[in-house]
């Protein structure tokens, strides 16, 4: 059951104080003279959670609202598994398993069947996980279950659709280097953790020719065992006639042979470098500029995330208004921390510059970084920081989806059912110091990675004279 | 770069918004209780009020919908609507200025300058170079100065950190929207400052946001082949509709723009009785009726807006175009159709879901399931726009190794077959419990339906439209999709428009080089 302290949000959120940045006194509107009433309490449904003798977790919560089921099924286990002469093999198993067909239907009849109701059910599997995601009218339950079963046990992953599924892969492939942002960001990820890490790494000619049919159904056999599923559904249901349904479509899985392998350790020496992926055409660099993020976990993460919005988070984060409002020498700036549970994330700081303003905008970002670590934010700024997670947290449960879904990737990782509510808590005591004191943790100015993606030659000054180590080449040939 | 992205999905999702609804075949789900609790409202100076009271969560989304778009752009001002847009996230005379005097004087410096700038521009090759740059160099100094008295994105600041989630905004050929969802108890700062904006804006940083909007153009059209190609598109298929005119606007356009020409369009039409807000969420009407009273109601009323007289004369042949790119290749093909208020639209909009939209239809089965001669293909009924006579559109992406001349001859194949052969009852009822299931789905969504509610008041001049559609599309038969298919699907009626890849022999063939997949 979902703790009920929740439930105290509604009158925490009430007492936030309110202060406009406002300035101006002509107008027949006074944004300061506002008085606005107590949010209304935020219902925090009950979500019954129930676990099989076979292993596998079911989360069930019933709202009459619509008459609609909703499914959302988290697998354990992802493309960081995939052997390194066959990556793709988890992103094609994950796709194949709906569009595949299985051993009841054909791909065929499964295309019709949800069609011709107006369902949908779609699979994919991304570097961490699997997921399955059903919408139907109510009145299809037993279908919905009987699908979902089908789906997960029993795909057949069909040679014609395999080799349709090829044809797409290789197109993507052939594609791939016709949009600049889109090359930073799949080449900075492999600045960041390695260009063979498995958080990195991904499909060519090669690797996607090495895989056949059996690679994917030894994928699915390895993978898809019913303790590594958490199966969410939500809507119109009953729930004891789910947990029948479930049984009797699931109850039968037979567990795994073997547990599948914990995420693996990222290898990361903190260094600088300069990297570059020259596009002589353009006239605008796509900039990336950061190091090895950390995890959710962090104790500090709330100060981390307050830090963060002041830094590069929206119109009024430091990054905004240095290099776009007050230099002009950008649209498009911002600076992400990222936190997983399953591995490090990054801290990235992006910008996108005309070229001839590149190591400019370059060295404004650097000393912003810098400057968060010696510069107590005032207190407008920590306001700002604090107000932009606080009075934006009710979304957080402003649907069921959101909610169940939520519930159900802090369960695998173990974390406690009121982690958000603490997190919320201290992002709310966060002081200019604590600030201060997650930025001289967390960042490192000196040791910072970047990538540019841009014309080398038409830069304001060569790469080189950032002094961040011997600017590398990165050549995006597609092989062979 | 965001609000033009958003602007060109949100085309795509209007088409989809726009699809008929059907019969509620598979559910005994009572439709009425939601559209009863509809409430509407018209104030004094003709502003439209549409309220779905909801309260799961103490959360309200909150459109404001301007019948006015691309399509209604002045002739030499291509994009002004799109500009406009942009110019309503700049602040308002008491919202983002450190001293209101002082930027009014340094305002009308900008205009001044610009007007010389402008007309000695105007004379072409005729201009004098000097007095060009030298205008040129007061003007960037002018717009330096005004920038310096102004609290940059104070608008956007201040709902962002009062919680507003989503804010945002895109422009359509038929509509501008401005969308935020808030908590519901920020509904007043909302009232206020959306108000505040259409009542006083300030076209503050005018020229500088020109600038903006001018990289928008170059990276979402000149440096992206898909924008190349559907700007050639469009501008082929409508000879004289300004549907074919780009909606970002011409270069030469974006640069022109005027602050008193910018002023000029907003008043003429955002007029309150051209304006519709939609509020859906954790809200009470009578709340919401009287803020609008107080806020909304400080808007003058003005005369109603000029609409477009001018209509697409029938198309005498075929067009085509061909553009050559670095790309993959892929093409568009587009039809005359009517507006969507026509009867025959609804039969349009079954075909265009039989001919290209998912899995079944006969454009996957055959060219992507079977023939793998591409890699996505999909029809709509009602692109760009569907308050005007429009076009049905088929976009497809051959496979590598396929070209689009094998493409095209297959689509047509597949539209023949439809003209020739009649649709059984059973294909129709899935069209219908598609377009059920998808409308029912449409309403768990706080966002989607008050954008919903806003889009069939302006289209259909009334919200309840949208609970009709059902109706609507019950009434398709078999032979109303053939006859169509025959009507309007024609050789002479359709713009054919292909992007083809310049060749670099080296590596041209990489990608069906391994034509053979591994069994």
């Amino acid at each position: 059951m979902i703790d009920r302290s929740y439930q105290k949000l509604s009158s925490l959120l009430t007492i936030i104080t309110f202060l406009v940045l406002f300035s101006g006194s002509a107008g027949a509107v006074d944004l300061n003279s506002l008085v606005y009433p107590a949010l209304n309490q935020i219902a925090i449904p009950e979500v019954e959670e129930i676990k099989l003798d076979n292993g596998m977790r079911l989360y069930l919560l019933e709202d009459k609202t619509l008459p609609l089921i909703q499914a959302s099924v988290r697998i354990h286990g992802g493309s960081y598994l995939d052997p390194v002469e066959k990556i793709g093999l988890a992103e094609f198993c994950g796709e194949l398993l709906r569009t595949g067909g299985t051993e009841k239907y054909s791909s065929d009849e499964l295309d019709e069947l949800l069609e011709s109701i107006g369902g949908s059910a779609e699979t994919s599997i991304d570097v961490i996980a699997g997921s399955l995601k059903l919408s139907m009218l109510s009145s299809y339950t037993e279908l919905a279950m009987d699908v979902m079963a089908e789906i997960l046990q029993r795909p057949v992953f069909e040679q014609a659709k395999f080799e349709q599924l090829m044809v797409a892969a290789r197109s993507s492939v052939s594609r791939r280097n016709d949009q600049p942002s889109s090359i930073g960001d799949r080449e900075f990820e492999k600045v960041i953790y390695g260009k063979d890490s498995p958080y990195a790494r991904h499909t060519e000619y090669a690797t996607l020719n090495a895989i056949s049919r059996d690679d994917l159904k030894a994928f699915h056999q390895r993978v898809f065992r019913p303790e590594n599923v958490q199966m969410a559904i939500w809507g119109d249901i009953d729930s004891k006639q789910i947990v029948e349904l479930v049984k009797k479509h699931f109850g039968a899985w037979e567990k795994g042979k073997e547990p599948i392998p914990d995420f693996p350790k990222v290898d990361y020496q903190f260094d600088t470098r300069t990297n570059f992926v020259d596009l002589p055409d353009v006239s605008q660099s796509n900039v990336y500029i950061g190091h090895l993020g950390g995890r959710l976990t962090d104790e500090d993460h709330p100060h981390r995330i307050v830090m963060n919005n002041i830094l590069g988070v929206g119109f009024g984060s430091r990054l905004f208004k240095q290099v776009r409002s007050k230099a002009g020498l950008a649209y498009s700036v911002y600076g992400v921390f990222t936190a997983n549970l399953s591995y490090p994330g990054t801290f990235y700081n992006y910008v996108s510059t005309k070229s001839e303003s590149t190591v400019k905008a370059i060295r404004m970002i650097i000393d912003e970084i810098k400057r968060i670590q010696n510069e107590e934010p005032t207190e407008e700024e920590l306001k700002l920081g604090r107000d932009r997670y606080l009075n934006t947290f009710v979304f957080n449960f402003d649907s069921k989806g959101k909610i169940i879904e939520r519930l159900v990737y802090y369960d695998f990782f173990g974390l406690p059912k009121d982690f958000l509510n603490k997190q919320m808590e201290m992002v709310k005591s966060t002081t200019a110091a604590d600030v201060t004191a997650a930025a001289k943790k967390y960042l490192k100015p000196e040791s910072l990675r970047i990538l540019v993606v841009g014309a080398a030659e038409k830069l304001d000054e060569p790469l080189a004279a950032l002094k961040n180590g011997e600017p590398q080449k990165i050549d995006i040939t597609i092989p062979e | 770069m965001q609000k033009y992205k958003a602007l060109f999905t949100a085309l795509l999702a209007f088409v989809i918004l726009l699809q008929p609804l059907s019969a509620p075949a598979a559910t005994d789900f009572d439709f009425s209780a939601l559209e009863k609790s509809v409430f509407e409202h018209s104030l004094d100076n003709g502003l439209k009020i549409i309220v779905l009271p909801r309260h799961d969560a103490p959360v309200v989304s909150l459109v404001t919908w301007v019948d006015v778009g691309g399509a209604d752009d002045p002739k030499e001002y291509s994009g002004l609507a799109h500009m406009l847009e942009h110019m309503a996230f700049k602040g308002t005379a008491t919202i983002g200025s450190r001293d209101a005097e002082k930027e009014t004087k340094l305002m009308a410096d900008e205009d001044r300058i610009f007007e010389r700038l402008r007309l000695e521009r105007l004379k072409g090759r005729l201009a004098d170079p000097e007095k060009l740059k030298n205008l040129q160099e007061q003007m960037n100094k002018a717009i330096a100065n005004a920038y310096a008295v102004i609290e940059p994105n104070a608008f956007s600041n201040i709902l962002q950190s009062e919680g507003g989630s989503g804010l945002n905004a895109f422009t359509s050929r038929d509509q501008t929207a401005y969308i935020i969802s808030m908590p519901s108890n920020k509904l007043e700062l909302w009232m206020a400052m959306e108000s505040e904006r259409f009542f006083e804006p300030l076209l503050r940083e005018m020229y500088k946001e020109r600038e903006v909007v001018a990289e928008e153009r170059r990276m979402t059209v000149d440096n992206r082949p898909m924008g190349k190609l559907v700007e050639e598109f469009l501008s082929t298929a409508f000879k004289a509709h300004p549907y074919g005119n780009p909606l970002i606007g011409h270069m030469s356009d974006i640069q022109n723009y005027s602050r008193e020409a910018t002023q000029r369009f907003f008043k003429k039409y955002y007029t309150p009785s051209n304006m519709t807000i939609a509020l859906v969420g954790d809200v009470k009407p009578e709340t919401v009726v009287e803020m609008a009273e107080k806020y909304w109601g400080r808007i003058q009323k003005r005369p109603a807006p000029p609409r477009i007289a001018t209509v697409e004369p029938p198309q005498q042949g075929e067009r085509r175009l061909t553009i050559n790119d670095r790309a993959q290749p892929a093409m568009i093909i587009g039809w005359h159709i009517p507006a969507e208020t026509h009867d025959d639209m609804p039969a349009l909009a079954a075909f265009a879901d039989i001919l290209g939209q998912g899995r079944t239809s006969r454009l996957y089965r055959r060219m992507i399931r079977d023939e793998k001669a591409a890699v996505s293909v999909s029809s709509y009924a009602g692109w760009p726009g569907s308050k005007y006579p429009s076009l049905g559109v088929v976009f497809c992406y051959p496979a590598p190794g396929k070209t689009n001349a094998e493409c095209e001859k297959m689509i047509y194949e597949e539209i023949e077959k439809l003209q020739n052969q009649l649709l059984t009852d059973e294909d129709l009822e899935k069209v219908k419990a598609r377009a059920m299931a998808s409308f029912i789905r449409g309403l768990s969504d706080n966002m989607g339906l008050a954008q919903q509610l806003a889009t069939y008041q302006q289209i259909w001049g009334d919200w309840r439209q949208l609970f009709r559609e059902l109706e609507r599309i019950n009434k398709v038969t078999p032979q109303d999709v053939q006859r169509v298919a025959k009507q309007y699907f024609t050789a002479s009626n359709r713009t054919v428009s292909s992007l083809e890849t310049i060749v670099e022999k080296a590596s041209a063939d990489k990608a069906t080089a391994t034509g053979e997949t591994k069994k």
